[in-house]
């Protein structure tokens, strides 16, 4: 345990100002590949994006999503290839399927929408890439903290949203 | 402590026992200039698990690779974490070094720090704390990797090459040359695909039929081939190094006994419209596609036979079969080749008055005209005064325009290059300036792309012979009417940009369209294979430059104009590469594929069914007695959609597992909620 709080510790320096955090999956084949084609281009972009690859965006889960969210996102992106040219054939479109009722559920959550990007990037793609993480950043921003951990200890869920399915 | 999150709990438990080692490069600069590694390296040295952490100039020389299998047995590592550049670049190389350090190759995780960390960020601060967070998250995942072992399939060292066009043969005979045995598999009759309704090629100018004589030759003198044609592949199952694809073979109805194959030829009654002339033409029931073909003997055509038995007469009733029946076979191949070719554009009815004027004729039907061997003699059908004039209209079925053009009926517009066409016409418009030096010949185009080498030459010998060349506005593509008055038949209407937009009229005996190509239709063999397709409609390679003939089903390859336009150079360029390939394939006896396969805990499942319906390679099926999910492990990809889907949790992805993903993110954001 004290070696966690190391981690804590050694990262969010109490009083220091508030920066959204954003989770995003990204496709290893199209979108990881756009998000490093923006940095070959030497693109420039808030640095409060992470990325997570996965080798399709037919693997998200959209429990992975919300659990970003229960974690302590501010946002989540969700990016695959377009339709078309999914290296696995047709993986997107089940990411396609998932999403859009992803983002419904979110609402009903009392999570805003403007906190949940579902896009395609291709490889070539930097620019969308940058402008995406950009825009996301700046909504995130003006909605301020998610701070969904918290709010789920008030409210007496101490494990948070979706731990328990991810079991032994 | 408030924090009470399974996985950073689970971590805790695998970090126990767990000894990591975090390895950040500086990549000369790239990377240090911006992320202040030295900081990074002693955050990253406190996390759980993390026994060492270093930095180093350039973690890919050799020196670097050496102090990654240095430390790993110096210390005792059991897992190594690189932070580097992007893993597209060297995480195969990474891999490689853990495996020489006597690790297991998959307990290994590469962080991008150069890439979407340095490379993108402007302030060092933000940059230093992502590049912590992200090998926080690696470190998280890490900790729960497990030994993944690359799966290897034997290859049988047999290929099947679909397609008997020129890209067909030359591949075919490439892999015979290395001693690959080889099936070739043509659906028509007759060998030689579009190349053969050519008359001479361009830059060279040598007979396309002689030419393809001799690749044919080299191929069915190869006791390493086979040859079948009038063969269409009717199912294929199983993976790269084990194809079996069933192939259905429709008999030919003439065997090598007919001797009198021209009396059989022309007792025929039966008539149709002959293909090979793209309709210009007629020929018989038993008919051969073209003078020198192979196989040397007549086809019967079954749509048009009526079996009256007039040829078997005429043979002497020797070497005609009217009753032989199809056979199936199943050839068993380690790769396949896929060069099933182009068919030109066909104009819709209407288009530049295609199908309205019977003055019109495609570049194709042009190129039949001006041959010797072909429904003319080779002369144009042409009014009787020495100079003629022709209009050539370039980009038909090519570049089209959303808004300017139609649609084609399956919804697409032909937005790209033809790429064969500018030369193409420029070679035929040489042509009838050889045969009719008076004739005016007009040319609409919007750009000439005569890109190829010594193509250009054709673009200026056209200049030289007095073609005129009008540039029109793709936005305003040329119109073609009907002349009122009585000397020629059309005319044909554009603004000429290159006297600023001139209204030009050009009366034309005969307007000639520079049709493109489109894919062959090859719908069955795309499912089947489970082939990437482009919005083109054309075959995808894996990466237009890395892998240019490699489709994304492993052991299949692309050769020729199923992959977009080609010239013959190009398509036998393709052909050779893809031949050369599948040989490297081959020769390797047996291939690795990525290990991140799905598996199911049968223990967990459900039999619900729902990771069949999304699976897109059909891997998934239902053990009936057992009521569970079964996957093939040959025939998964490792894309995780059934992870994702099934709803008991009871799939998971190698390398790719819930918890190695969820601890990802919860290590991501580990300090969020608990400051």
């Amino acid at each position: 345990m004290a070696q966690t709080q190391t981690v804590v510790s050694s990262h969010a320096a109490p009083g220091t100002a508030w920066e959204p955090r954003i989770v995003a999956f990204l496709c290893y084949w199209c979108s990881y590949t756009g998000a490093d084609s923006a940095g070959t281009a030497r693109m420039k972009y808030p640095p409060n994006v992470d990325i997570i690859r996965v080798m399709c965006s037919g693997r998200i889960d959209p429990e992975l999503v919300t659990t970003a969210f229960a974690r302590g996102a501010d946002g989540v992106m969700v990016l695959g290839c377009h339709i078309g040219d999914c290296h696995y054939i047709a993986g997107n479109h089940k990411t396609m399927a998932r999403m859009p009722l992803l983002k419904r559920m979110l609402v009903d959550l009392g999570i805003e929408p403007d906190r949940f990007v579902h896009e395609w990037v291709s490889a070539a793609e930097g620019e969308k890439f940058t402008r995406l993480v950009c825009e996301v950043t700046e909504r995130v921003r003006a909605l301020g903290p998610l701070e969904l951990p918290r709010q789920m200890r008030e409210f007496g869920f101490g494990r948070g949203l979706g731990s328990k399915a991810w079991g032994e | 402590m408030t924090t009470e999150d399974s996985a950073v709990l689970q971590s805790q438990a695998a970090a126990s026992s767990a000894r990591i080692g975090v390895f950040i490069c500086h990549c000369g600069g790239n990377i240090s200039d911006v992320v202040n590694v030295a900081e990074v390296a002693k955050v990253v040295g406190t996390f759980p698990g993390v026994a060492y952490a270093t930095t180093t100039t350039f973690l890919c020389s050799d020196p670097g690779q050496a102090l990654i299998e240095e430390k790993v047995r110096e210390l005792g590592l059991d897992r190594v974490v690189v932070a580097a550049c992007s893993p597209t670049l060297h995480q195969t190389t990474f891999r490689r070094t853990v495996k020489r350090a006597g690790l297991n190759e998959y307990m290994f995780e590469h962080v991008n720090v150069r890439e979407q960390v340095s490379w993108v960020c402007e302030d060092p601060r933000g940059a230093t704390d992502k590049a912590i967070r992200l090998i926080r998250a690696a470190v998280g995942r890490t900790l729960h990797l497990e030994p993944l072992h690359k799966r290897r399939i034997p290859i049988h060292p047999a290929a099947l090459v679909i397609g008997g066009g020129v890209a067909g043969l030359v591949a075919a005979r490439d892999l015979a040359e290395r001693g690959m045995k080889v099936v070739l598999v043509e659906n028509r009759p007759f060998l030689g695909g579009r190349m053969a309704q050519l008359h001479t090629v361009f830059p060279t100018g040598e007979n396309a039929r002689e030419l393809l004589g001799r690749v044919i030759e080299e191929v069915v003198a190869n006791p390493l081939v086979t040859v079948l044609t009038n063969a269409q592949v009717i199912n294929s199952e199983g993976i790269v190094g084990d194809f079996r694809t069933h192939i259905r073979i429709d008999p030919r109805g003439v065997n090598e006994r007919l001797a009198y194959r021209e009396n059989a030829i022309a007792a025929c009654p039966e008539e149709t419209i002959n293909e090979f002339d793209f309709g210009l033409s007629r020929r018989k029931a038993i008919f051969m596609a073209y003078p020198g073909c192979w196989p040397p003997m007549p086809a019967i055509d079954w749509h048009t036979c009526t079996k009256c038995g007039k040829c078997v007469w005429a043979a002497g009733g020797k070497g005609i079969e009217l009753d032989a029946q199809p056979r199936e076979i199943l050839v068993h191949s380690g790769v396949i080749v896929l060069a099933t070719g182009y068919d030109p554009y066909e104009p819709l009815y209407g288009e530049y008055g295609y199908g309205i004027f019977p003055h019109i004729l495609t570049l194709q039907q042009l190129v039949r005209l001006l041959d010797p061997q072909g429904p003319t003699g080779g002369q144009l059908p042409l009014p009787g005064n020495s100079h003629p004039r022709i209009a050539f209209i370039h980009c038909v079925g090519a570049r089209q325009i959303e808004g300017v053009q139609q649609r084609q009926p399956d919804g697409k517009m032909k937005d790209y290059c033809a790429r064969t066409c500018c030369t193409g016409a420029l070679h035929a418009a040489l042509a009838i300036k050889e045969q009719h030096p008076g004739a005016h010949i007009y040319d609409f185009y919007q750009d000439i792309r005569t890109y190829g080498r010594g193509h250009e030459t054709y673009y200026e010998r056209a200049s030289e012979q007095g073609v005129v060349f009008i540039r029109y506005d793709p936005r305003h593509p040329p119109r073609v009417e009907k002349n009122a008055r009585g000397d020629s038949p059309l005319l044909v209407k554009a603004a000429d940009l290159l006297t600023s937009g001139l209204e030009v009229e050009v009366l034309a005996d005969v307007v000639v369209l520079g049709t493109g190509v489109v894919p062959h239709d090859i719908s069955e063999l795309i499912g089947m294979y489970r082939c990437a397709v482009g919005s083109d409609r054309f075959l995808l390679e894996v990466h237009p430059k890395l892998r240019p003939v490699e489709l994304a089903v492993s052991g299949v390859f692309l050769a020729g104009s199923c992959q977009g336009p080609m010239d013959i150079t190009e398509a036998s360029a393709a052909a050779s590469a893809a031949a050369s390939k599948a040989a490297a394939l081959i020769s390797q006896g047996q291939v690795e594929m990525d290990p991140f396969i799905a598996r199911v805990n049968t223990e967990l499942c459900t039999g619900c069914e729902t990771c069949l319906t999304v699976c897109p390679y059909d891997a998934i099926s239902r053990d009936a007695a057992l009521k569970v999910a079964v996957i093939s492990e040959a025939l998964c990809t490792g894309c995780g959609t059934c992870s994702a889907a099934c709803p008991s949790d009871a799939i998971q992805q190698d390398g790719f597992t819930d918890r190695q993903i969820l601890s990802e993110v919860e290590m991501l954001l580990a300090s969020v909620g608990q400051a």
